[in-house]
Parts: C-alpha cells; structure tokens; sequence
C-alpha cells in the first residue's frame, strides 16, 4: 500500500498521496508501512532513532555524538526536486521528543547544536505561521548558514520578514535579525541569487546592507533588478532603491549608468559629482553625450571641470552641436541623401482608380500638406524638392513660388518648414532664413521666426543667435509676427529655463491687450523653457493670465494651452504640483476641470501612478451635459501616466479599449490620440488594428484622431501596413479636404526624416525620458482634441512642436577624436534578463551590421567585435568606442 | 469590438452632418472600407487578443514578478470598476437587447448550415449547402468578415441563403472525444515500486507545468516529452493514468491507431488538431498508448496504406518538434518495442526522457502482491513471500492475473477465503500459459 510513501509524499506538487485500500485495523498498517521501507531507509531510520535516544542521553559526550552523526546525516541527504530528504522525514515524528528534550537541557554548546538541528527540522514541521526555525536559529551556534542548503535559507528568509514586521509593529528591537539578515544576503550574493537578496533586504527595509556585499561578478545584476524593480515600487521607496543603485555604480565606477539613474531621479547634483570623480576626458565626452540626448541645459561649470578648453569641448558635445554632422552621416551611409518630393511619399501610382488625381478639390490644403510632408520628410537633411532647390538651380524665384503656392497663413508654414529642412545645422539654417526676413507679407516674417526656432530646437549655439534674432520680433504689433517670435523662442530654448526668456516672454502673459492667441502661446513657450522646473514666478503668472481672462476668451479653443502651459512646468515632479492645483479650483468654471485634468496629468507623466490612472478613468466614467471639455485632457492623462512601463503600458491599451465601447464621443476622441501617444514611433500591430478601425468611425473628428495617431504610431519607420492603410485611406477619403490633409500629415510623419527619426521621448533602453520631448508632444495631442480649430484653422504650424521630440533613432560609434568609425554591431529585439540566471542573451533575432546602424523601437544592439570597448553600455545615440588593449587580431 | 463597424457608414449620425457640413452628404458616398477578407488570423482569436494579459518576465518567484502581478491586477480592478459603473450609469442591456432582437430578424430562422466556397468582395460570397448547388449570396453586415475564411461551416437564411453567421466551434469532434473529462481511478499509491519512474515523469511532466520557475532558475529548457518503454505489463499504462489523475492539465489520450485513417490525409490532419487543441486548452499533457502503431521506421513502403502512416508520423514528428513551437504542451508517449520506433521520434528534443520500467525486482514484487491482494480475503496459511522470492519472471500484470486466477478458483469451490494452494495452482497456470506464448490479454 502507499508504496510512494517513502519518496513522493511532502513534494512540490503533492501532498500525501491519499490511501486508497481500505484497512482493517491501524496495527496492520503501521506495520506494513515500515515493511514498505526498503532495507536502506529500515537502517537508516533506526540509526536516526537511536540517535534521538541518545541525544536525551545523560552523558554528554554520547549527546553530543549523537548530535553531530545525527548532523551529518541532514547535511549528507540529498533530495530531488519532489520530495523531502529522508532524514528529516524520519525525524518527523521526533520533533515534539527532541523540543522537549531541548527545554530541560542547560545552556551549553550541545544546547546550540541542539537548537540548530530543531531549526532544521522546523522547516518541515513547524506549524504556519510560528516562525519556529527562527527562533531556535536565533537560539543556535550560528554556524555557517549555507551549510542546510539552500531551501532552509530560502524559508529563515520568509520568516524573518514576518517576523520583522511583527517586531516593527510592537517596536521590539532588531538587532539580532539583523545579524542574521546580513548572513543570509551574503549567502545569498556568493549564490547568484541577487533577487533574493535583494527583496530580504527591502522586507527589512535595510538596502544600504547591499552595497557592502555586492562584488564586480554581481553588481551589475543586482542593479538591474534594483532600477527594474523601481518602476513599480510605490514612492518613496523607489527614489531609495534607486539611489542605492547608484551608489553601487558609482562604488563600481560604472559611470554611464549612474548618470542614467541621477538623470533618472533629477538629480544634477549626482551628475556634477560624477564629472569630478571620472578623470577619463573620453568618458566623459561620453556623459557628456548622453546628457546631450537626454535634452537637459547643463551647465559645465569651472568648479567641475577646470580646464577651459576641456569644458568648452565637453559643452559643446552638451549643446548638442554634433548632431547635425552625426545625422548627416547616418544618412550618408544609409544613401538617402537625395531629397524626396511629396508625391514620393503619396506614392499615388498604387492607388487603383480615382483618388490618384484628387489633389485638385482645395489645392491651397493641398499645399499646405505637402509642405509640412515635404518638412517631416526632408528633416535635417537641409536639402528637399520644394523649398532649397531654387538656392541650387539658380533660377531665383522659384523657391518663393512654393512659398506663395499657400494662402495667407499657409505662408508661415511653409516658411518654417525651411526651418525644419535644415534642422540643427544653425550656421547654414539661418543663412538659409535670412531671405525671408525682408519680406513683406507679415506671415513669411512670422514662419521665419518661427523657422529659426525650429533650427535652433535642441541645440544650443554660444551666441544664441535665435534670442538676438526674435526677441525684438516679440515687441512688434502683429499678432502673427508675435507669434512666431514666441514660439520659435519656445522651441530653440525648451528646457534651458533661460531667464532672458523669461523676462521676455512673462510681461505678454499679463498684458491686458495682447489677445488669447498671443498668450496661449506665450504659455506654451514659457511651459516649455521651464519644463519640469516647477518655477513658481512663471507659475503664478500664468494663472494670473487666466483668472484675468473673461469666460469669452476662455472658451477659445487656444485658451487650452493656457492650463497646459501651466502643467509643463510641472511635468513628472508630482506632488509639486498639488499648491497650484489647489489654485485652479477657483477658476473660471468652465475651465476649472480642464485645467485640473490638464495639470494632474501633467505633473503625473510618466510615474506610471496607478492611483492617478484610476483617478482619470473614474472621471472618464462619468456623462457630462454638452460643452464640458475635460475628459479629452484625462484620457490623454490615462496614456501620459501609464507610458512609463511596458506593463502600464499593455494594460493601458485594454483600459482604452473599454472606454472606445463605453465612453461619449468627446473621449472617443481622445482615445486614439492616447493609443498614439503610448506606441509613439512603435507600431504594435494591435493598436495598429485598433486606429484602423477608428479611421473609417462614422465620426469624423474620431477619424482624424486616429489618422493622425497612425502616423505618430509609424513615425519615422517607414512601417509599410501603415504607409498601405494610409494610402488606402486617401483614396477612401479623396474628396474631403480636411480628412484628407489628416491622411497627409500622417503620411508625413510615417517617412519621418526618411524612416531615420523616432518621436519616442524615451531613450536609453526605454529607461529614460526626455522632458522636452514629452512636452512638444504632449501640446501637439492636446492641439488635435480640437482638431478643427487648431491645426485644421489657422495654427496648423503647432504641428511643428513635434521638433523637440525628433531624434535620430541612430548608433553612431565614434573613436575617441570622435570621428565616426565603422563597426560591425549586432542589433536585435532586447529581451528582459531581469533576475535571470547566468548570463542570458540579451538580444534575439539579431543581424550584424556595421555601424552607424538604425534602432527600431524594442532594439538593443550590441559589438559583434572585441577590437573595442564602448565607454557606455547603452549603444544607443553617439558611442565613443575604445581599443581593447587585450584584443589580439584572429589568425 | 462592434464599434465603428463599416457597416455603420450608410446610415450617417447627425453628428457627423453636423461637423462636416452637407457637402459630403450631399456629393458623396463613400464605397466599404477595405477590411482584410478571408485572411483569418490563425493563432488570433477575436477580441481575445486585445484581452490577453501581458506576460510578466522574470518567472522567478520573487518581490519583483509580485510587483508586476499586482500592478496588473490594479489595472484590471479598475477596469472592473469602470465597466460596472457605466453599466450603472448607462444600462446597456435593453439596447443590446433590441439590437440582438434586431439581428435575429435580420436572421430568420430557420437558418441552414452551409460551407463558404469563396469569397468574392467584402461583401458577396460563394456557398454551398449540403444539398449541393453552389449560389452567389451576399455577406450581412453584421457578420464578423474577420473570420471569415473558405471552407468554414456558416449560417445562411433559409430563403435567401445570404449568410448570417458562422459557426465558430470548428474542433474536431474526433480530437473532443480524446479529452479525458472523468479523471481515472488509479493514482500515484497503486503504483507498485517504480519510484525512479514516477519521479522521472514528474520531473519531466508535471513540473514543468507547475513550477516553470524552476526551470527559468537553473537556466534550461524543461524536457517536452517522455517516453516509457518496457516488457508489456509493467505498468506504463498505470502510470499514465496516475499522471492524469494527479494533474490538473488537460489530459488528452489516443492510441496509435486511432491515428490511422480511412482516408487520405486524415490521420496527419487529425493529429495536427490534437496538438491544436492541446495548445489551446494548455497546459496539457497528450498521451499517446502504443506508438508503435504509427511510429516504425520508415522503410520503402509498398502499399498506399504504409506510406499514408508513415505520413502520420511525419505530421506527429513536426508537431513534436516542428516550426511551430508548442506552449506548455507535453507530450507522453508509451511502447513495449521501442527497438521498432523510428530514431527520429526519439531524438532529444521531440523526446528528451526515455524512462524505462523493468520488470518488477522483488521488493516491487511484494508491493505489488500487497496492493492486488490487500482487498482480498485470505487464508492464514497464505504465505505470498513463497511468490514473492520465486525465481520466474513476472511482470505486474502476471502478478495481477496470479491474484486474479486464485480469487476465481476459490469461487470455483465456492470458499470465502483464499488459499495457499489457491496462488500455488493460479501461478502454475499462469506460468504454464505464458510460456507457451499465448497473449497475457487471454486470461482475464
């Protein structure tokens, strides 16, 4: 009967495996039972009996034999995976005998070793919940804790964090805890089990224990897991773990992840320090490139690196000066240099039948979409089809042809998409502008201005040629003149919190005279100068402006930017922004909840809050009576909160889904512009489905969300289901101008710089964010919640604000003159080797190329060659690579 | 889904006038989205796709993967709460209500079953019904043209034969019969000896189904399947069986010749559905008795019949090992001539264990005896150690025929207990019968 018994019972997987056969009185079966004992277990069952008699020997010296036989036979006992190691099932039945025994016995080491076998045997034994092989560990000879095995570890660990949250309630002391805490999280890093380390030590709250014990075979896991583990601890608990991990890097000198946790956490005090601790000129160059990236002002000052002609150099790579010439030979090497046209783009040959000659039902938006697609396309290459051609032909006038080919406000766009073409290359861009200057159509002025904006968008020139070009421009009378000075201060200075600026910009804001397009603008660009500083001066003039504001002028579509002006401020910095929350509720009642909605999400972006998440869909739960606006701004809070993990993220999308099938039109509305914004430059071909689906809705303003939403989703990937969907789509929609000039845009964004740009304001392995980049793309989805009036009406140039989240989605390797050089590099899908044993790929269906190489969203690359060492282990961006002094050419 | 169908697009909403002025009204119809016609999505199905949760990476158990869980769990608890407070808020019962009432007019009933044939555009399609003749119908909106593929089983109106819907249950009634629903009798504990076995198959079967992490934590791939050979009667079966009644997989169960079939192609098809169905209703474990009956070696076959298995085991070594890979599909295989089978079956990675069960030594032995005979009412003088340490071979089944025979002579003299002499006569027929080669099966 029962003949698994002896192996299977206690395993895994099982409990007792029942007993089937009826038995006829409980003697027999004890007897069979000891029957069903092979000869082995018989004698080693009886040995272990003798030795649990013995060990109530009087006689010392035979206890303590006893003991230590009875010792080694645990440790000896090898288990499988199912089962419980023999001894200690033999014991079982012991366990009452020898606690008793233990209680009489007098202090002494036999005592100890006693009270160390008790420990073990409690594993199996102990009742849930009493801790038991705790307490006799704490009352044994703390021994060396590894030598029971890893289970036993794994089980004192679970009991010492209940018990330590037990002793935190009665506030009893913890010190002998503790001593056993770091026992076992030493056993534990010597293993290869960080994580287990790791979470002991967050049970006990006790992380700085970890720095002590992490050596250079582990602390690059153990950090993983930390910063891993961060996006989901709740605060403050995750800033903790995170300093921790950078305390490790920095104990580690693995410099370019501590600068991506400080970047991480804000914190330019750690990114100073570590200038001064790093002596490498070349690593620091490297730092000096992933600030670069990450689009934040930071000054080098002489107190961090004392050598001039140093820092200069290192600014300059800040300042992002190189960004221009990298992208150019990105191009190069890729051989897309010759510039294309729109059409190329349409691609309207492979459209069956009609809708191949539709361009002709409003040729002026027309136009105007093949500006700003010839814009989008042409990005950065500072040559395209339309606009620079003439500067070559030399048959003048032409140029200003495609420029007056647009009516009125068209001008201004087009004027600026100069701009874009020779985005960050500011000596020849601005020479390039120079023309327009002294023109006299005030929205040729107006798209120059905002043109030398959008050159300057990201990069930073000594003498800031935009503010010596547009500030006087910001006195002048004309509305439009005005606002393109302000915008194109509010892109070339985003996140600079430059005070000129501030000084020019904050008196529009309280000018009684200056109308509501003025100031929303105005707004925005000061959101954008100070993103995420949380300055409080240009806070509090901002709603001044819009409490001073009658309830006319706040029902202006444009009066929108003005709360969202205000909430950039605040972006990512949470609980800062409670005061100025507090403030907006004494609005004007029908801005009141928007501005709520607009700031929460604001100041929420990207924390991946579910708390915040919940709080947006409740109001997203409720109907509203006609007019009310706020649930477009919360279902876009939805996306801006949740973006920040991949969870959140999947999750985010199912969430959406349900309010497509409950919500009103004005969420249906937002949705897609949320979908949008969270597979920004990642086309996942569920969301993909999704939009498609939304962009044949009976509604047409849900369509144009979608259909612009597909271009974000595609932007810069050249994604051919999209450029097929959405070349369909403009046959589909051939007759309807505004529809179509929707498809168009997308079309534009989907060949973004040629497919070699991404919008995605996260870098740095999805680590990282980029503020500036969020922020323009958060005004151009807060513009397309009133699509009619904005960018279909006369501020179709917001569409520009997507420069500050233009990247190149480039490797580029350079060698330490910084000249680029040719490596071949692996590139594939990143998988997640968080808390994974040994060392697992990181990357699967790679290809080799040879750099500089374009990442897609979800790539990671990796050297395919061990000539060089990169100085950063991100490969993403401009990687200063270094000879491997230890590389030996292959014969 | 069912929002912004295509179908919606004739009858505009005020909305939509409204905002776009009446020039598209008035100019303008626009002509049925393109939709992806009769492309079906294999491994997708319907909205579930949009409902699958992501997968939470690091499969070891620790403070991170519960972060994770919970942070999924927060979601769906608020998507719980906002479904149920617009279901408060916006009952939409009566309107599903009527639109559901609605469809069923637009049915008709009573409705006939047909086959697609074709499809034509996005709309109009060819059928046929069982009668017969093929007709050119038109698709109804309402139907999900998604899945709609050629070859799949539709609803059509009885008058019009348009089609109205499609049946989605598309399994194998074949494959359905092989799901073993009632959990068998037998369990680990009527198991004579075998440890080495039963842990071998938990090791390989069950664990990897329970505790994937395991696995993820030493850094290798579970083992995909087993195979257990040995003399006939030595238990293979009732392993199986205990396996099925301890797990909580699902446990699918065929023979090896209910693999070959009538017709051409049948016996691949069906064993490529029993994997699909084992996919979809994973984890799951599939057991195939007797493989042997498909799984020979490949030799030049004469008949159309000996190729049409070796197919069927071409079909079974692509499932086992192929191009698609299978989830948390194992797969347990069973034979008593494994010499036969062909190498490729047996390579690692179809099959990673090959677990062998050896005829019973004498400890076993006595188990075995105390598990058949521990509900029979014996005689004092029964002495089963006699059996126990004789020399002849016997396997668990002789033995359970040796118990079985001395039960049925006692019978004979119409005895309540059984005895002594009883075994001693039963094991010299049974030695008697079997060394004279007739099939064990005979004595039952």
């Amino acid at each position: 009967m029962a003949p698994a018994e002896p192996n299977s019972s206690g395993g895994a997987t099982q409990g007792q495996p029942p007993v089937k056969a009826p038995v006829n009185d409980p003697k027999k079966k004890d007897d069979k039972k000891d029957e069903d004992l092979s000869e082995e277990d018989l004698a080693l069952k009886q040995q272990l009996e003798l030795y649990v008699e013995r060990a109530q020997d009087t006689d010392p010296g035979l206890q303590k034999v006893a003991l230590e036989s009875m010792r080694q036979e645990i440790r000896t006992a090898t288990s499988s995976m199912t089962s419980v190691p023999k001894p200690l099932k033999f014991l079982r039945p012991h366990y009452g005998t020898l606690q008793a025994h233990y209680e009489k016995m007098s202090d002494s080491d036999l005592k100890k070793l006693l009270a160390d076998i008790l420990s073990v045997l409690a594993l199996t034994m102990s009742p849930e919940g009493e801790r038991e092989s705790l307490k006799y560990r704490l009352l044994g000879s703390d021994g060396d804790i590894g030598s029971w095995g890893h289970e036993y570890v794994r089980n004192l660990a679970g009991e010492i964090s209940q018990e330590y949250s037990k002793r935190q309630i009665e506030e009893a002391p913890i010190h002998d805890l503790m001593d056993l805490v770091v026992q076992i999280v030493a056993f534990h890093m010597k293993h290869n089990a960080e994580p287990e380390a790791v979470d002991l030590l967050m049970e006990v709250e006790d992380l700085d224990l970890l720095v002590e014990h992490v050596d250079s075979a582990n602390y690059k896991r153990t950090c993983l897991y930390l910063t891993s583990s961060a996006k989901y601890l709740p605060g403050p608990d995750d800033m903790l773990v995170l300093d921790i991990a950078h305390s490790i890097y920095m104990k580690f000198e693995e410099y370019p992840r501590a600068l991506q946790i400080a970047l991480y956490l804000d914190n330019f005090q750690y990114v100073g320090e570590l200038f001064q601790r790093c002596n490498d000129p070349f690593k620091r160059q490297q730092f000096c490139f992933i600030l670069a990236r990450h689009g934040v002002a930071f000054e080098l000052s002489e107190s961090i690196i004392s050598d001039d002609v140093e820092r200069n150099a290192l600014q300059d790579i800040i300042n992002n000066t190189r960004l221009s010439g990298g992208y150019l030979t990105l191009a190069r090497d890729i051989e897309v240099m010759e510039p294309k046209s729109p059409e190329d783009i349409y691609k309207a040959h492979l459209i069956e039948g009609r809708g191949s000659g539709g361009g002709t039902v409003d040729s002026a938006r027309q136009n105007l979409a093949a500006t700003f697609v010839n814009a989008f396309v042409n990005a950065g290459f500072g040559q395209d089809k339309l606009m620079t051609v003439p500067a070559e032909a030399s048959s003048g006038g032409s140029s200003s042809s495609w420029l007056f080919k647009n009516k009125e406000h068209g001008k201004s766009s087009a004027a600026a998409s100069l701009g874009m073409i020779m985005l960050w290359d500011i000596d020849s861009g601005l020479a390039q502008l120079d023309k327009y200057f002294h023109s006299a159509d005030t929205h040729v002025i107006s798209g120059a201005l905002l043109g030398v904006g959008i050159v300057n968008c990201n990069v930073q020139s000594d003498c800031d040629p935009a503010l010596a070009l547009l500030a006087e421009y910001v006195e002048k009378e004309d509305a439009s003149i005005k606002i393109g000075a302000i915008m194109g201060l509010g892109l070339a200075y985003a996140g600079s919190q430059n005070e000129q600026i501030r000084s020019i910009l904050m008196p529009l804001l309280l000018d009684g005279r200056s109308s509501v397009d003025v100031i929303a603008f105005a707004a925005i660009a000061l959101g954008l100068v100070y993103v995420g500083s949380c300055n409080e001066d240009v806070a509090q003039n901002i709603v001044l402006a819009l409490m001073e504001r009658s309830e006319a002028e706040l029902g202006d579509p444009l009066a929108r930017f003005l709360p969202l002006g205000l909430g950039l401020l605040f972006l990512g910095k949470q609980e800062s922004v409670e005061a100025t929350a507090e403030v907006s509720k004494t609005f004007n009642e029908k801005i009141r909840k928007h501005c709520d909605m607009t700031l929460l999400s604001c100041a929420y972006a990207g924390t991946g809050n579910v708390l915040k998440v919940q709080h947006f869909l409740g109001q997203c739960a409720q109907h509203l009576e006609k007019g009310e606006s706020y649930q477009g701004p919360a279902v876009l809070g939805i996306a801006m909160v949740s973006m920040a993990e991949e969870l959140g993220l999947e999750m985010a999308i199912r969430s959406l889904e349900h309010l497509l099938q409950y919500g009103e039109q004005n969420i249906r509305r937002a949705v897609p512009l949320a979908l949008g914004l969270l597979c920004i430059s990642n086309p996942k071909v569920n969301v993909m489905d999704t939009l498609s689906r939304l962009s044949h809705d009976t509604d047409s303003e849900v369509a144009m969300a979608a259909m612009i939403s597909l271009g974000l989703i595609g932007a810069g990937t050249n994604n051919a289901r999209i450029a097929g969907m959405l070349r369909n789509l403009s046959s589909y929609y051939y007759k309807d101008a505004s529809l179509l000039f929707c498809v168009r845009i997308a079309q534009g964004l989907v060949h973004l710089g040629k497919g070699l740009l991404t919008l995605s304001p996260y870098h740095s392995e999805r680590s990282l964010l980029s503020p500036t980049a969020l922020a323009g793309l958060v005004v151009i989805l807060h513009a397309c919640l009133d699509m009619k009036a904005i960018i279909l009406g006369k501020y179709h140039y917001v569409l520009y604000f997507l420069v500050l989240a233009m990247q190149p989605r480039m490797l580029l390797t350079v060698d330490e003159n910084l000249k680029p050089l040719s490596v071949p590099v692996r590139v594939g899908q990143a998988v997640d080797v968080v808390g994974q044993a040994g060392r697992p790929k990181t990357i699967t269906g790679f290809q080799t190329h040879s750099t500089p190489v374009l990442l897609a969203a979800g790539d990671r690359a990796e050297l395919a060659t061990e000539k060089y060492i990169p100085l950063s282990p991100i490969l993403e961006g401009f990687v200063i690579l270094k000879e491997n002094p230890d590389y030996k050419e292959e014969s | 889904m069912g929002q912004g169908t295509p179908g919606g697009l004739n009858r505009q909403l005020p909305g939509d006038r409204k905002n776009d002025g009446d020039k598209k009204e008035k100019k303008f119809e626009p002509p049925a989205p393109p939709t992806r016609v009769g492309r079906k999505q294999r491994k997708q199905k319907g909205p579930d796709v949009a409902a699958r949760i992501p997968t939470v990476t690091p499969l070891t158990k620790c403070k991170l993967r519960l972060l994770k869980l919970d942070r999924i769990k927060d979601y769906l608890l608020m998507e719980e709460e906002f479904v149920a407070n617009q279901k408060r808020l916006k009952p939409q019962e009566e309107k599903t209500e009527e639109d559901r009432s609605k469809v069923d007019d637009l049915r008709g009933s009573p409705m006939s079953v047909g086959n697609l044939e074709e499809l034509i555009d996005e709309n109009h399609a060819i059928v046929s019904s069982s009668v017969g003749p093929e007709y050119y119908v038109g698709i109804l909106s309402f139907v999900d043209k998604d899945q709609l593929e050629p070859g799949c089983a539709i609803l059509m109106h009885n008058k019009v034969l348009s089609v109205v819907g499609l049946l989605q249950d598309d399994v194998d009634p074949m494959v359905s019969v092989m799901k073993v629903e009632k959990a068998p009798l037998e369990s680990y504990a009527d198991i004579g000896g075998l440890d080495a076995q039963i842990q071998e198959i938990k090791e390989a079967v069950e664990l990897p189904l329970t505790h994937p992490e395991l696995y993820e934590d030493i850094g290798i791939k579970p083992p995909k399947g087993v195979i257990l050979y040995g003399e006939p009667g030595t238990g293979k079966t009732l392993l199986a069986k205990a396996v099925a009644n301890s797990t909580s997989a699902t446990f699918l169960r065929v023979v090896g010749s209910e693999l070959i079939q009538k017709y051409l192609g049948d016996g691949p098809k069906l064993v490529r559905e029993l994997f699909r169905v084992a996919d979809d209703l994973s984890p799951s474990i599939v057991f195939i008795d007797e493989i042997d009956a498909v799984g020979t070696k490949r030799y030049d076959a004469h008949s159309g019949g000996e190729r049409e298995i070796q197919r069927t085991m071409l079909e079974l070594l692509n499932q086992l090992d192929g191009f698609d890979s299978r989830g948390d599909v194992k797969v347990i295989l069973a034979t008593n001539k494994i010499e036969s089978l062909d190498p490729a079956l047996l390579r690692p990675g179809r099959i990673d264990r090959k677990i062998e069960f050896p005829l019973p030594d004498i400890k076993t032995r006595r188990r075995i005896f105390q598990i058949h005979t521990s509900r029979m009412t014996l005689a004092e003088d029964v002495n089963l150690e006699e059996f126990v340490m004789t020399k002849d071979e016997f396997s668990g089944a002789d033995i359970k025929a040796i118990c079985t025979e001395a039960g049925l002579l006692a019978l004979r003299e119409r005895r309540m207990k059984v005895t002594h002499a009883d075994f001693k006569k039963a094991k010299d027929k049974v030695m008697f019968k079997k060394k004279e080669g007739v099939p064990e099966g005979l004595y039952m």
